[in-house]
């Protein structure tokens, strides 16, 4: 299999949810921002672990070729931080409108001081 | 092996897995039970640190698997002392929280002993992932610690603080997956054996993408953006927290990188100076800027960036010169700084005047500027030294610059806070914190050989790619 | 002018990242001898690369037969103490903020269930949970694990939650659970250092590789992940729908 495809799209969508985090000023577009940068990422894991012609590493019957399992165990990890970071993150983000009636970020966006 | 590192990070989490099954008997006892563990913590580390000095390096292998194929922890004599130092003040630190001010104080309890579990995960741990793993458990107990402060725009702050942080832990994950494809390991010091014979462009990659993302964590130039409004308008015994743990750990985390990860690469001399110019630019910057702050606070945190930008330098000297530096001014910040912002908080109620923690504040300023006999004055010594070894007269330059602005700045923090005439009550156990913090930068200072010969005799494996 | 800025930041960095992917040796084959790690602690280097090694070596050395479970659980077991603690970081967090300030007159009006839905739930709501215990207990023969498996469960609390407006976790018993199965996690850690062994060692018999009854404490951590999880993503879910404290 072509693996080419998955590298543009885990760059792509990496760089897309950098662009929104560098554009964007609305809380929730943020963390949606943030999200898709999350799955560029886990994308780029699991295909820095594919070896053509390979099956999943579940030693039962003899395949003789198996995926590469490290980042598969390491993806489960990244996806379970991802989701926690972003649970956190709407909850901030809801005592942030509880407070200032507003979605949108203080003190100038990400970048400023 | 005396006593096993990883009970360091086990221990706590048990006590953050079990402390919701006694909220019940209400706040004091919570607060003796986090109590508790955090100074069975203390022992273990001050058990470990006495280990690591007579007998050099400790490791520990998980699930008893030898590494790379498990994981290990690595303690030598660096992160030996760092690890002491953390668990140290975070003890203190912890009795200067009052559970009615922090409800349901069961919870704050958990984030916090997660976040001291984890600052010396980072620390203990010989393995990328691993570190990943600690640095994300720091980063989320930190947002929610930082977002519980009586100011209520410290929500704000968290939230600008969770995005670059988040986006930084996106670039560690992109670096792990970079170094993990060219060499399918991920423990350091395989990495740090084979780093030879990654692509080199690859390689640049890998280390740039890792850089930015500790560096948001080490507050290190153009990526810390959120450093001001956090320590700004938090409650001033959480900013403590987050310079003297997760901060500490991070700017070790970079050390591991520069010294451990990439010193035998063959651009390394370039990765050297790279980190060489953003410590530059971060001291600078954040001196300046502290400078013309107003606010108390916030002057702090400014001045905290320069320290860090400091450390970074040290760090990137790459000589046992400036690590010995490095650990002498983690030593020095963790302490004073986090006195400070201890006191940052009764600072406009006058509570500094003619009180301890008046005579506390001096002791901490005079131990941020440098002044003999504090730690601060070896670190900045050995810093000097190690540049003059290497002829970096800019280096040099920038440092007694940046020092003669830290004097003038925190001599008008000292002399605003101490002719404040309104009378402000200071808890004791503050004082008593306070006094533990300055007293070992002091302790630090006059008994600077321990520390040296130490850490001295452990840079010698350290640069040579050993633990 | 931000957009711009932005979209070509954006562009420079796709274009750096891509490149570098191209000359990233992305698919490796790990068995190749270039990977051949180096064991620091030995130091010496082995014939084996690491993947290899889990590969060749896995089913053998811990008795699971599902290769990723055997690194999540046992070899990489210390990762996922730290990732089961990240999550249970965020649900402390997210119970903790929510508690500091309750919302003033924002009191939803509680509708009667909805005929429909509250039928479908509790036709559905046992099978769910069967269907993650199983996930979370044969998690070293089949995928899935304690992760997917509590997901699962707590999937069954939010159609819950969803069906009946008036259904409330109760808080205390979720923070019982919450706490016993990181506990069991833990202490399952624990007893291997008692015993001698280093932490999250195994200490009990693998078994057949490929019964349910095999790869020692594998199936045990998984459990507690599996409650753990469960718990923990139930109670963000009603925290955040407005639960009590």
């Amino acid at each position: 299999m072509e693996i080419t495809p998955f590298l543009i799209l885990s760059a792509g969508l990496i760089s897309i949810g950098l662009y929104g985090i560098m554009s964007k000023k609305n809380l929730l577009k943020l963390l949606i921002s943030l999200d898709i940068m999350d799955v560029g990422v886990n994308l780029l894991i699991v295909t820095v672990g594919y070896l053509p012609g390979g099956t999943a590493p579940i030693m039962d019957g003899d395949y003789g070729k198996y995926v590469d399992p490290l980042p598969q165990a390491l993806v489960l990890t990244a996806i379970v931080i991802g989701v926690s970071v972003l649970a956190l993150g709407m909850i901030l983000t809801i005592r942030h409108y509880r407070r200032t009636g507003s979605l949108e970020m203080d003190e100038g966006g990400v970048f400023g001081w | 092996m005396v006593v096993h590192p990883t009970l360091l990070i086990v221990l706590p989490l048990v006590g953050a897995f079990s402390v919701s099954l006694i909220r019940r008997y209400g706040g004091g006892a919570i607060k003796l039970y986090g109590s508790a563990y955090l100074f069975l913590n203390l022992i273990i580390s001050a058990v470990l640190f006495m280990e690591v000095r007579s007998g050099g390096e400790v490791t520990e292998r998980i699930a008893g698997y030898s590494p790379p194929v498990g994981i290990f922890l690595a303690v030598g004599a660096v992160n030996a002392v760092l690890v002491l130092l953390i668990n140290l003040f975070a003890a203190f630190n912890y009795l200067t929280f009052n559970p009615k001010d922090k409800e349901p104080f069961h919870r704050f309890t958990v984030l916090y002993l997660l976040g001291v579990a984890s600052s010396s995960g980072i620390v203990l741990t010989g393995d990328l992932f691993n570190m990943f793993v600690f640095f994300e458990i720091a980063a989320v107990s930190s947002y929610a610690l930082v977002a519980s402060s009586k100011d209520e725009r410290s929500v704000g702050s968290a939230i600008k603080y969770m995005i670059l942080g988040s986006v930084g832990s996106t670039f560690m994950l992109i670096s792990i997956a970079l170094i993990y494809s060219e060499l399918r390991t991920l423990n350091l010091y395989d990495i740090a054996h084979r780093i030879g014979e990654m692509g080199g462009a690859v390689r640049t990659a890998a280390f740039t993408f890792l850089i930015v993302g500790i560096g948001v964590e080490a507050e290190i130039f153009p990526f810390n953006g959120w450093v001001p409004g956090v320590y700004g308008r938090s409650d001033g015994n959480i900013s403590s927290f987050l310079v003297l743990g997760p901060s500490k750990a991070a700017i070790y985390a970079i050390l591991r990188v520069l010294i451990t990860l990439f010193y035998g690469s063959s651009s390394r001399a370039v990765m050297m100076d790279i980190a060489m110019v953003l410590g530059l630019i971060t001291l600078v910057v954040g001196e300046v800027a502290a400078l013309s702050e107003k606010d108390p606070k916030r002057m702090l945190a400014f001045s905290s960036i320069g320290q860090m930008g400091l450390i970074l330098i040290a760090i990137s000297l790459g000589s046992a010169a400036g690590i010995v530096a490095a650990v002498f001014l983690m030593v020095s910040h963790a302490s004073v700084k986090s006195a400070l912002f201890l006191s940052s908080d009764v600072y406009r109620q006058g509570g500094m005047r003619y009180t301890l923690t008046g005579a506390l504040s001096v002791g901490a300023v005079l131990g941020l500027v440098g002044m003999p006999p504090f730690a601060g004055f070896w670190g900045k010594w050995y810093l000097l030294s190690g540049a003059a070894d290497e002829g970096l007269w800019i280096v040099i330059a920038a440092v007694i610059f940046t020092t003669a602005v830290e004097a003038y700045y925190l001599a008008r923090f000292l002399s605003r806070g101490l002719s404040m005439k309104k009378r402000g009550g200071v808890k004791p156990t503050r004082v008593i914190t306070m006094t533990v913090m300055v007293g070992v930068s002091l302790l630090v200072g006059l008994f600077a050989s321990v520390i040296y010969e130490m850490v001295s005799a452990g840079v010698t494996t350290l640069l040579s790619g050993g633990i | 002018m931000r957009r711009a800025v932005s979209a070509l930041l954006a562009l420079l960095i796709f274009a750096y990242l891509f490149g570098v992917l191209l000359k990233a040796p992305i698919p490796g084959d790990y068995r190749d001898e270039r990977y051949n790690y180096y064991s620091p602690l030995s130091g010496r280097e082995a014939n084996e690369s690491v993947p290899d090694h889990y590969v060749e070596r896995g089913e053998e050395e811990t008795g699971s037969q599902n290769i990723v479970t055997s690194i999540v659980v046992l070899y990489r077991g210390f990762d996922t103490l730290g990732e089961v603690t990240v999550l249970f970081t965020a649900a402390t967090g997210v119970a903790f903020l929510l508690s500091t300030q309750r919302s003033k007159g924002e009191k939803e009006k509680k509708k009667e269930p909805n005929f429909m839905a509250s039928t479908g739930v509790g036709l559905v709501l046992p099978f769910i949970l069967l269907v993650g215990a199983y996930i979370f207990v044969h998690g070293h023969l089949t995928p899935g694990g304690g992760f997917p498996g509590g997901a699962v469960i707590a999937t069954g609390f939010v159609l819950m939650l969803v069906a009946y407006p008036r259904f409330q976790l109760r808080e205390k018993k979720v923070s019982v659970v919450e706490a016993f199965s990181g506990l069991a996690f833990a202490v399952i850690g624990l007893i291997s250092l008692i015993m001698g062994l280093t932490f999250l060692e195994n200490y009990l018999p693998k078994g057949v590789a490929g019964t349910l009854l095999s790869a020692g404490i594998i199936p045990l951590i998984y459990i507690a992940i599996g409650f753990k999880v469960g718990s923990e993503l139930s109670a963000i879910v009603s925290h955040m729908k407005g639960g009590e404290e």
